[in-house]
C-alpha cells in the first residue's frame, strides 16, 4: 500500500522482454509487500522454463477473466480450443476455530486493526497468523491449489501459471482479498475484529470494577436535539458569513502536492496486452488536471466582474 | 419584489436523461394567497414566479443561465398554519366540517424574511422553476457575487458562491482523483466520478464551516411519496399524520450536514472537471478506455460488465484510501504534553475529537470504555468510536512513525516520545497528520502560532512632558524578547542558541528557536530605535504587527497613553465636551460626545468623519465644534463649508438659531465675490462660509487664494468618485501646501462599509491612512468587493476605524436620550424657475384679490396659497403638466433634499411614508421615483379602491420584500390604516394644522412601531410655507389641537398681511 509517490508519476514504463517489471530489479522496491511476497513465491518455483512460458501466454493477452468469487478464484485461458479453458484456484480455509486464534491475537495489538481499517495491510500480519499455527500467505506454491480443464495433466500447466503471474498484481488491487480466499471477507473481518474488541473490553471493565469496585465512566445517551433549523425557521434562508480568507485568492498546487501524486500509482492490475496503459492514463489524468487547474484559476480569476 | 433562490436536486427525470442532479433556480414574490394544504400530491408553492416569468426576470437581470429547462420539485419549506375562510354551512353539515379541519390541514410556505409565526410546521411545496444541468450550474454559479447585499438574490445564493469557489479552489489544487461509483441497483447504470479529496486540514475546517452554516433552502428538495396510511376521506385531504410519516421532514433531517455538503461538494466538482476532461484513450486496456471516456462523458455512465465494474470500483477505492478517508463526525487527536521536571521524555495522549468543534475532547480511555455505544462529543454523535479512533491511528501511522510502538498494547491511552521525536512532531510531523485527517494539538508555547516565534514586549508611556497631541513624538519606551510568554534577554538567547538543541526549555516553558531569531534579535538590540505615538497607535491597532521583523506579543501602555489610546481606537466612548458658551442650545449626551470626538482628532491634526444616522444632528454637533474654537479663541481664519446645494438653506437657518455668534457668509448666487481681492475683503470678521460642490469645482482657483482654517464637506458621499471634478477640487483645498487646515467630512451613510468610496473620503481626510489609490484598489478593493475578503477588511476597518465616528439612531444603548419619535424640519431653497415663477404668482394674484368682492375673497387666498404650495412642490405640479421630462430633478430643490434624504433611508433598508395633499403631485413623484430606484412605489390616494388599498396596505406591511417607499395623499392615507413597518414619515408639503399632519404621522408612530420613527417636515426658506410654520409653532404653543378646520383661518386675513405672508422673502434666496 504505501508506495513511494515521487517516482511514480515520473516513471517510464519498462519495455525489456525480462519476465516482468515487477521482478525487475527496480521494480521490486516499489511493489506493496504482499505482491513481493507473491513474486518470490513464484520464483521459488522450480520450473524456471515453464513459468517463462508461462508468462510469454499471460502477456500475450490469453487469460480473458480473473475473477475472485467467494474463497476461490476463477479464470478463463483462451487456449488453443475453440473454447477458453476454465482454471480455478484456491487456499485452505481457516476454520472458526483458527480465526477465532487469529482474532484473538489481532486485537492484542492496537497497530493491526489500526492499519486494517486505514486500508493497509500490516507487513507482520503473518504474526497474528502464527497463533493459530496457520498461516495468510501460502509457504509454498504446492499450497495454492489449482484446477484446469485443459487437457494437460501436469499441474501447474501453463494456464494456471499464468493465472500465478497475474495474480499478484490483482492482489494490489484490494489485498483484503487474501483473508477472503483464507474464509473472511474484509467487511466480516472488521466486524468480527470489532466484536472481539468488545468482548476484551468489557472483560477489563470488568475486571477493573470488580478490583477498583469504581463505576465505569457513564457514556451519557442525550436524546437526540431536534435540528436547528426547527428551533428557528429563518435558517432555513439565512447566510450571512464572508468568504473565507483561503479562498479569495486562488492558487494552483504546489509542485508534485495534487491528489494524484499522494495517491500514487492506481492498483489496478496491468492487462498484459497494454503494459503502458496505467501509466499513460495517469499521464493524460495529470496533464488534463494542469489544464483544468488551469482554467479554474482564470475562471475564478473572473469572478465578480 | 421577487426574490431568487437554487436548490439542489439530487435526481430530476427529463426525456434525454435520468437521474442525474439539477441546480433548481426559483424566485418567489409576495402576492396575495389562498391558503392551501397537500392533497394527493404537494400544494403548489403560491409565491413562486412562473416559468416564462422567471426566465424574463433573470434575463432582465442578466443572470439566465444556459442549459434550462422548466422543472417541478417537490420541497419542503417551513409554513404557517392559516384557516382556510370556512364558507357559510346549513348546521347539520357542522360536525363534518369540525373533522375536516381537525385532519387537514392548510396554509402557506413562509417566505425569506417573513415575520417567523409562533408554531411553524413543515410542509411539501410544488415549486415551479428552471433546472440547470450540473456543468452549466457551475458556470452559473461562478458568476454570483461572493459578498455584499443584493435584494434579488437570497442569502442562500451567497452559500452556493462560497460552494462553488471552494470547487473551483479544488480543482486548481488538483485535489480530486477519479472513482467508479457502482450501479445502485437493477437499471442503474455504472458511473465514473471525479471526487474530491478532503483530508487537507484547511478543506476539511472548510467542510465544517460550510455544512454549519448551510441554509436548509439549498437542499430541501425531497421525492414526494405517497403516503400509505389510512385517508380520513377519499375526497378530502390526507391525514397529517400520514402524509408526515412518509414524507420526513424538518424534524428527521439528518443531524448533520457534513455528507450533505461533501455530497453537494462532489457534484459540482464532478460536473466542472467532466466538462473540461478530454479523453485521450490512446494506447489503453479497453477497461481503462471505458472509465476514462466515462470520465469526459457528460452523464458518466460507464459501460462495462458489472464484474469488471466492481473490479474497478474495488481498485479506485483502494487507491483514494490511500489519501482520503470518509467523511466522519470525529477523529483521532494526538495530544502532546512537555515532559516533567527532571524528565526527558515527552508524552503523547490518544483522544477522540470533534470535527466540527476540535475543542470538543475525550480521552482514548473513553473511546474504548464506549465499546459499541454511540459516543456524545458534546451534542454530537460518534457512532463506533473505538474504530474511528483506530482507523486515525492507521493514517497517523503513515505519516509518524514512532506511533507504532504507541500501539503494541490493545487499548492503548498513551505513549512516550523521546525528544528527537517530539521535535519531529512539533516541527513537520503535526502539518502532515492534520493533513490526513489526525488531529494534533501541541504546548501552546509550540503550537506553531505568532506567540511561539520569537518576538517583543513593550511597555511605554507618553514622556513626562508631552500631553499626548502629536503623533509624531517618541515615547518613553522599554522592551524584551518575548517568545511563547516568557521574556528572555539577549543573552539567555545566545545561551540557549549555542546548546543547538531545537527544543528548550526556558523559564519553565518549551520553546522552538528558529535559525535566524539570533540574528534578528542582535540586529534589533543594536539598532535600539525609538518609537512614537504613530507607532503605538500601529501596533495596538491590529494583532501581529512587528516592529523591524519582530513580532510584538505584548504592549502594556502607560496610563496616560493608555488614555489616549482607547479614545483614539474608540475603545470607549469618546469624552464628553460639554455645549461650548456662545452655543444656543442643548447637546444631547451622545451629541457631547460627538462634540469631544471631533476636538479630540482637531487636536492630533487629524481628519475626523463624522457619520452619524440620519437625524441625530450631524450640523449641530459641527456648529458646537465651530463654536468651541470661537470660545476658546482659537478660531482665527475662515472655515469653508462645502454641502450640496439643496442643504445650503438648512445650514444657514441652523447656525443662525445655534451659534449666532458665529458669522456665516453664503459663496453663492451671481452676486458672489468673482475676484481674490473682493473676496478676501468679504470674508473680514467672516468664521463660516458656505458654498456648493458645483462652485467649488468652477471656482477653485479664487478659493484657493483664502488661507482657510479648515475645510468641511456635508453629504461626503458626493466625492465618491475620486477621479470627479468636484472630488478632486475639494482634496485639493483640503490639502494646502503652506498651512494647516483641519478636515472634517460629514455623511449620513455607512461609510465604512462603502470600500469603494473610503479612499476619496480617507485621501480626503487623511491621505496617507490608505496610501496612493492602485495600492488600494489592489490591496483592499478588490479582495473585499469582489470577493468578500473578511481579513482585509478587518485591517482596512482598523486603519481606517479611529477616523471614523457612527451612531445608529438604533443604538438604543448609546442613544437612549433620543424620542421615540424625532421631528426634523427640512429646509430648502427654490430653483430659478421655481422663483420666478413664485414671484409671477403672487403678483398677479394679489391684484385680482384686492379687486374682488369681500365674498370671494376666501377663496381666492386660499387658491392662491394652493398654488404657491404647488410651485414650492415643483414647478410641473403648479403648470399641470402630467409627464416626468428630463431635467425633472433640477426643477425643484425641494425634490432634490427629497431624493437625498430618500437614498438614505433606501440604503439602511428602512421604510418611508410620504404624504402629499395634492394628489396630482403624488402620482408626478410616483412616477419619478419609479424610474430612479427601478422598484414599484405604490401611491395610495382617493380614488384608490377599497380592495386596492387593502393589498397595498398589506403588501406595505407583509411583504417580507415589499416596497420601502410608500405615497399616500394626506385625505386618503391619513387617517384608519396600520403602517408600523415605517420608520420615516415624510410631510412633502404642509397642511397647516398640526392634528392632521400628527394624525398622518401617527400612520407609523403607534401601538405595534418597534423603531423610533423620524417625522421630516419640508420648509421652503422664505416663502409661504417657512411663514406659516413659523406662526403655527407660536400657535400651536397656545393649543395644539385645536384649529379645527382645516385651512379656513388664513381665509380671513387682511391684504397687507396677506401681501407681507406670501411674498418670497428675498434674503432667503441666492
Amino acid at each position: 500500500m504505501k508506495v513511494d509517490k515521487n517516482d511514480l508519476m515520473t516513471q517510464t514504463p519498462t519495455n525489456s522482454s525480462a519476465i516482468t517489471t515487477a521482478l525487475s530489479e527496480e521494480g521490486l522496491g516499489q511493489q506493496p509487500w504482499w505482491v513481493e511476497q507473491w513474486m518470490e513465491l513464484i520464483n521459488s518455483y522450480r520450473f524456471k522454463k515453464r513459468l517463462e512460458r508461462a508468462w510469454t501466454y499471460a502477456r500475450e493477452g490469453n487469460v480473458t477473466s480473473i475473477r475472485f468469487e467467494g474463497r476461490r478464484v476463477h479464470a478463463r485461458v483462451q487456449g488453443t480450443d475453440e473454447d477458453p479453458y476454465k482454471v480455478k484456484l484456491w487456499l485452505d480455509v481457516l476454520n472458526d476455530e483458527d480465526w477465532g486464534y487469529v482474532l484473538e491475537a489481532l486485537t492484542q495489538k492496537a497497530r493491526w486493526s489500526a492499519q486494517l481499517l486505514a486500508g493497509i495491510m500490516p507487513s507482520d500480519i503473518e504474526r497474528a497468523f502464527a497463533a493459530s499455527g496457520r498461516r495468510l500467505f501460502p509457504f509454498k506454491l504446492q499450497e495454492v491449489r489449482s484446477e484446469c480443464s485443459c487437457p494437460d495433466k501436469a499441474n501447474p500447466c501453463k494456464h494456471i501459471s499464468a493465472i500465478y503471474f497475474l495474480m499478484g498484481d490483482r492482489f494490489s488491487e484490494d489485498p483484503f482479498v487474501l483473508f477472503q480466499l483464507r474464509g473472511r471477507t474484509r467487511v466480516k473481518l472488521l466486524a468480527d475484529l470489532a466484536e472481539q474488541r468488545r468482548a476484551v473490553l468489557t472483560a477489563i471493565a470488568e475486571a477493573e470494577s470488580n478490583s477498583k469496585n469504581e463505576e465505569s465512566p457513564i457514556i451519557e445517551e442525550l436524546p437526540i436535539p431536534p435540528h436547528p433549523a426547527v428551533i428557528e425557521p429563518s435558517l432555513w434562508w439565512k447566510y450571512d458569513a464572508s468568504l473565507n480568507s483561503d479562498l479569495v485568492v486562488i492558487t494552483p498546487a504546489m509542485e508534485g502536492d495534487t491528489g494524484l501524486h499522494a495517491a500514487g500509482d492506481l492498483p489496478l492490475a496491468e492487462e498484459p496486452r497494454f503494459p503502458e496503459a496505467r501509466q499513460l492514463f495517469l499521464n493524460h489524468l495529470q496533464k488534463q488536471g494542469q489544464a483544468l487547474a488551469q482554467q479554474a484559476i482564470i475562471q475564478a480569476m473572473a469572478a465578480g466582474d | 419584489m421577487s426574490l431568487l433562490h437554487a436548490t439542489w436536486l439530487p435526481a430530476i427525470r427529463t426525456p434525454t436523461s435520468s437521474g442525474r442532479p439539477a441546480l433548481l433556480v426559483w424566485a418567489d414574490t409576495w402576492r396575495v394567497a389562498t391558503p392551501a394544504g397537500p392533497g394527493d400530491t404537494p400544494a403548489i408553492h403560491p409565491f413562486t414566479l412562473k416559468p416564462e416569468d422567471l426566465r424574463t426576470w433573470l434575463s432582465d437581470k442578466d443572470l439566465l443561465p444556459d442549459g434550462i429547462i422548466d422543472a417541478t420539485a417537490c420541497l419542503t419549506l417551513p409554513s404557517r398554519a392559516v384557516k382556510p375562510r370556512i364558507k357559510a354551512k346549513s348546521s347539520n353539515s357542522a360536525p363534518l366540517d369540525e373533522d375536516r379541519s381537525s385532519s387537514s390541514w392548510s396554509g402557506l410556505p413562509l417566505q425569506a424574511g417573513e415575520p417567523i409565526p409562533k408554531t411553524c410546521e413543515w410542509w411539501p411545496w410544488q415549486v415551479q422553476g428552471l433546472a440547470i444541468e450540473p456543468g452549466a450550474a457551475t458556470t452559473w454559479l461562478s458568476k454570483l457575487p461572493l459578498s455584499g447585499h443584493h435584494p434579488d438574490l437570497g442569502e442562500e445564493l451567497r452559500w452556493w458562491s462560497h460552494l462553488q469557489r471552494w470547487a473551483l479552489s479544488l480543482i486548481a489544487r488538483e485535489r480530486w482523483l477519479p472513482q467508479v461509483e457502482l450501479s445502485k441497483g437493477e437499471g442503474y447504470p455504472h458511473r465514473a466520478r471525479w471526487v474530491p479529496l478532503l483530508n487537507r486540514e484547511d478543506d476539511r475546517r472548510r467542510l465544517e464551516e460550510l455544512a454549519a452554516k448551510l441554509p436548509l433552502a439549498a437542499t430541501c428538495a425531497l421525492p414526494w411519496r405517497e403516503p400509505t396510511g389510512r385517508r380520513s376521506n377519499r375526497m378530502t385531504r390526507l391525514r397529517p399524520e400520514a402524509m408526515r410519516a412518509a414524507n420526513p421532514v424538518a424534524s428527521c433531517r439528518p443531524r448533520s450536514g457534513r455528507l450533505r455538503v461533501a455530497n453537494l461538494l462532489e457534484d459540482l466538482v464532478d460536473a466542472q472537471l467532466r466538462k473540461g476532461f478530454k479523453p485521450n484513450t490512446e494506447g489503453l486496456d479497453p477497461l481503462l478506455t471505458a472509465w476514462q471516456e466515462a470520465l469526459g462523458s457528460e452523464t458518466g455512465i460507464l459501460t462495462i460488465s458489472d464484474e469488471e465494474a466492481e473490479r474497478l470500483t474495488t481498485a479506485s477505492n483502494h487507491w483514494r484510501e490511500g489519501v482520503a478517508g470518509n467523511v466522519a463526525p470525529a477523529r483521532t487527536c494526538l495530544e502532546l504534553f512537555t515532559p516533567a521536571d527532571g524528565e526527558d521524555l515527552w508524552e503523547l495522549r490518544f483522544a477522540l475529537q470533534a470535527e466540527a468543534d476540535p475543542s470538543l475532547k475525550v480521552a482514548a480511555s473513553t473511546a474504548w470504555a464506549a465499546g459499541s455505544q454511540v459516543l456524545q462529543l458534546g451534542e454530537i454523535r460518534v457512532e463506533n468510536p473505538s474504530e474511528v479512533l483506530l482507523e486515525g491511528m492507521g493514517r497517523a501511522l503513515t505519516v509518524f512513525q514512532p506511533i507504532e510502538r504507541g500501539l503494541d498494547s490493545a487499548t492503548p491511552e498513551s505513549m512516550q516520545l523521546t525528544p528527537a521525536e517530539a521535535f519531529v512532531l512539533v516541527r513537520t510531523a503535526a502539518t502532515q497528520l492534520r493533513d490526513v485527517g489526525v488531529g494534533v494539538e501541541l504546548p501552546p508555547s509550540l503550537s506553531g502560532g505568532l506567540a511561539s516565534r520569537l518576538g517583543l514586549a513593550i511597555k511605554a508611556e507618553l514622556s513626562e512632558t508631552s500631553r499626548g497631541f502629536t503623533l509624531g513624538e517618541s515615547l518613553d519606551w522599554q522592551w524584551e524578547l518575548m517568545i511563547g510568554g516568557v521574556t528572555l534577554t539577549l543573552r539567555e538567547l545566545e545561551r540557549l542558541a549555542s546548546k543547538r538543541s531545537p527544543l528548550i526549555r526556558h523559564k519553565g516553558a518549551w520553546i522552538e528557536l528558529r535559525p535566524n531569531d539570533l540574528k534578528n534579535a542582535e540586529r534589533f538590540c543594536s539598532a535600539n530605535p525609538d518609537i512614537s505615538l504613530d507607532d503605538a497607535l500601529r501596533l495596538t491597532a491590529t494583532e501581529g504587527d512587528t516592529l523591524m521583523r519582530l513580532p510584538v506579543h505584548q504592549f502594556e501602555s502607560g496610563p496616560r497613553l493608555q488614555g489616549v489610546l482607547e479614545q483614539y481606537h474608540q475603545q470607549k466612548a469618546p469624552d464628553p465636551l460639554p455645549a461650548p458658551e456662545g452655543f444656543r442650545g442643548q447637546l444631547r449626551p451622545y451629541q457631547e460626545r460627538g462634540l469631544g470626538w471631533l476636538a479630540f482628532l482637531h487636536r492630533f491634526d487629524q481628519g475626523a468623519c463624522l457619520a452619524d444616522d440620519m437625524g441625530l444632528g450631524k450640523t449641530i454637533q459641527l456648529l458646537a465644534f465651530l463654536q468651541n474654537l470661537k470660545a476658546e479663541h482659537e478660531l482665527k481664519r475662515p472655515v469653508l463649508l462645502i454641502a450640496p446645494t439643496s442643504v445650503l438653506t438648512n445650514w444657514k437657518r441652523e447656525a443662525l438659531s445655534f451659534t449666532p455668534e458665529l458669522k456665516v457668509q453664503e459663496h453663492y448666487g451671481p452676486k458672489r465675490p468673482s475676484t481674490s481681492i473682493t473676496l478676501q475683503e468679504s470674508l473680514k470678521e467672516i468664521d463660516l462660509v458656505l458654498t456648493s460642490y458645483g462652485l467649488i469645482q468652477r471656482d477653485i482657483d479664487l478659493l484657493e487664494t483664502i488661507d482657510w482654517q479648515g475645510v468641511v464637506i456635508d453629504e461626503a458621499q458626493a466625492i465618491k468618485n475620486p477621479s470627479a471634478k468636484q472630488s478632486q477640487a475639494t482634496r485639493d483645498i483640503a490639502r494646502p501646501s503652506k498651512s494647516n487646515r483641519f478636515r472634517i467630512a460629514l455623511t449620513g451613510t455607512p461609510v465604512e462599509n462603502r470600500v469603494s468610496e473610503l479612499w476619496a473620503l480617507m485621501n480626503f481626510l487623511n491621505p496617507r491612512v490608505l496610501g496612493e489609490e492602485d495600492f488600494f484598489r489592489q490591496r483592499y478593493r478588490l479582495p473585499i468587493e469582489r470577493y468578500g475578503d473578511i481579513s482585509s477588511l478587518k485591517d482596512l476597518k482598523a486603519r481606517v476605524s479611529p477616523f471614523i465616528l457612527r451612531r445608529l439612531k438604533t443604538d438604543k444603548a448609546i442613544i437612549s436620550d433620543l424620542p421615540e419619535k424625532v421631528e426634523l424640519s427640512e429646509w430648502v431653497g427654490l430653483s430659478k424657475e421655481q422663483q420666478v415663477l413664485y414671484r409671477k404668482t403672487v403678483e398677479e394674484t394679489l391684484d385680482a384679490i384686492a379687486r374682488s368682492p369681500r365674498g370671494q375673497r376666501h377663496g381666492k387666498v386660499l387658491g392662491l396659497l394652493t398654488r404657491l404650495k404647488q410651485v414650492c412642490n415643483h414647478p410641473a405640479l403648479a403648470l399641470k403638466e402630467k409627464e416626468v421630462d428630463q431635467g425633472f430633478i433640477v426643477r425643484s430643490e425641494k425634490l432634490q433634499r427629497l431624493e437625498e434624504i430618500l437614498e438614505e433611508v433606501i440604503e439602511a433598508g428602512d421604510r418611508a411614508l410620504l404624504f402629499t395633499q395634492f394628489a396630482e403631485w403624488g402620482h408626478l413623484l410616483q412616477a419619478y421615483l419609479q424610474q430612479r430606484w427601478h422598484f414599484d412605489v405604490p401611491f395610495l390616494h382617493g380614488s384608490t379602491s377599497k380592495t386596492e388599498r387593502q393589498a397595498m396596505v398589506d403588501r406595505f406591511q407583509e411583504d417580507p420584500r415589499g416596497p420601502q417607499l410608500f405615497l399616500l395623499s394626506l385625505k386618503a392615507g391619513g387617517v384608519g390604516l396600520n403602517l408600523t413597518r415605517a420608520s420615516h414619515v415624510f410631510h412633502i408639503d404642509r397642511w397647516w394644522n398640526p392634528a392632521v399632519e400628527n394624525q398622518a404621522t401617527d400612520r407609523a408612530y403607534r401601538i405595534g412601531q418597534s423603531k423610533r420613527v423620524m417625522v421630516h417636515k419640508f420648509i421652503t426658506s422664505g416663502s409661504v410655507e417657512e411663514k406659516i410654520d413659523r406662526m403655527i409653532i407660536e400657535k400651536s404653543r397656545l393649543a395644539e389641537d385645536i384649529i379645527g378646520s382645516g385651512e379656513d383661518w388664513l381665509g380671513g386675513l387682511g391684504v397687507n398681511q396677506l401681501r407681507e405672508l406670501v411674498a418670497l422673502d428675498e434674503s432667503g434666496q441666492e
